[in-house]
């Protein structure tokens, strides 16, 4: 299989999950880029065992870059701040402020718990895909998914 | 009365990741726990919402493209490795390339052609178009170069087509044709005669050596690394098939 066949048919789901990890564009950008480089470099790896089309791969290689990026950014003192620009275009929704509200709870959210809300309400994985992107043992991301909804419930009411 | 320990297994069987055996047991339990079924209906709220609120994100057109040029160097490393190129190969090549730079403004012919060659060993500059089949070969230049170069495979004879890819050479689109011979790549760069032959020529610069050859259609160039006489045979491979292909 080809890599831009495994790579580019996800790029939007990388983006995503780069875009709520890094919480800023430019940020995000260079992530997705950096994996894609990282995934092209070890693509001679992929085997299709964590599901056939790539994608649990490619989002693992996505999240693995972007926890590097953190780690670096940290090391710098250079913490990233909070990304208005984020919400900037979430004015779509029927109540904007709604809108805006649940996108900071879910920014609010610590990393592993934010990581498990993008992956299964905004891209769908299943717990098994999940796992394969965290790293985690399915059990936990049963338990980490169902905490991160009581915290976003808790933080809307 | 709440079954707090019980969160995990709901928001599993909203997610449709229970077996069948627990979520018979939890639906049994469910038929006669409103607690249980009022958490299932804040769940499903939660996700109407996030369905409602949070828009879907698209990777940006500018992150898509440089993800696309990725490409290219991704087909290239199963060819340098066939090739047996070496890492040394590349020291040379970017040597030569500061050298080609610094003649500067008058650049003959061969200078550029030369410079042709050494900058498409460098990765991801050798093909355009990957391909050891002619029939996809030439196609490719249809619409890039305003005449369809000819092109061979010589693989029976030990000098098998490559790839091909577009050049700049004398303030025009070239097309060029890439061909190997063991571990050496031999760059071919064609263009139509404009001036009649322009004669022969042979050059050997940085341990390349530069062919010159016309055809009565054709100006070729050919540069390589491949040892003088291979490279002269390889020529009278060309203008053989040149001249059987000539009543055209």
């Amino acid at each position: 299989m080809e890599f831009a066949a495994v790579v580019l048919p996800h790029l939007d789901a990388a983006y995503t999950l780069a875009r709520y990890l890094t919480r800023n564009d430019a940020d995000a950008q260079d992530v997705v880029q950096d994996a894609a480089l990282r995934a092209l470099k070890y693509f001679g790896g992929f085997r299709g065992t964590t599901g056939p089309d790539g994608r649990a791969w490619f989002l693992a290689i996505v999240r693995n870059t972007a926890y590097t990026w953190r780690h670096r950014q940290q090391g710098d003192g250079l913490v990233t701040q909070f990304n208005e620009e984020l919400h900037s275009d979430a004015g779509t929704a029927a109540d904007p402020a709604a809108a805006v509200d649940l996108r900071q709870a879910i920014d609010a959210l610590p990393l592993e718990f934010r990581e498990v809300i993008v992956l299964r309400e905004l891209e769908g994985l299943s717990y098994k895909e999940i796992s394969d992107v965290t790293g985690v043992p399915v059990g936990t991301v049963m338990s980490r998914l169902s905490r991160a909804r009581k915290r976003l419930q808790e933080a809307l009411t | 009365m709440t079954h707090p320990n019980l969160e995990p297994q709901l928001d599993a069987y909203l997610d449709g990741e229970l077996a069948d055996a627990e979520r018979r047991e939890l639906e049994s339990h469910l038929a006669h726990c409103p607690e249980c079924t009022r958490f299932l209906d804040s769940r499903l709220a939660l996700r109407s919402a996030i369905k409602a609120r949070i828009p879907a994100l698209r990777a940006p057109d500018t992150l898509r493209r440089r993800v696309r040029s990725l490409q290219r160097r991704a087909r290239m490393p199963v060819l340098w490795r066939s090739l047996a190129v070496a890492a040394s190969l590349a020291v040379v090549a970017f040597g030569g390339w500061r050298l080609g730079r610094q003649r500067g403004g008058g650049e003959t012919i061969a200078d550029e052609v030369f410079t042709s060659h050494v900058r498409s060993l460098m990765p991801g500059h050798l093909t355009d178009v990957q391909s050891s089949d002619q029939h996809t070969v030439k196609p490719w230049f249809n619409g890039k170069l305003d005449y369809s170069p000819p092109v061979y495979d010589f693989a029976g004879r030990g000098y098998p087509l490559l790839g091909g890819r577009l050049e700049y050479v004398g303030g025009r689109p070239v097309g060029a044709l890439v061909y190997g011979r063991r571990q050496h790549l031999i760059n071919v760069l064609l263009w139509p005669s404009d001036r009649g032959a322009a004669g022969a020529a042979t050059e050997t610069r940085q341990g390349y050596h530069v062919l010159h050859w016309a055809t009565p259609d054709y100006t070729y160039w050919a540069v390589s690394d491949l040892g003088l006489a291979e490279l002269r045979e390889f020529e009278q491979l060309l203008q053989q098939a040149d001249s059987a292909a000539a009543p055209r």
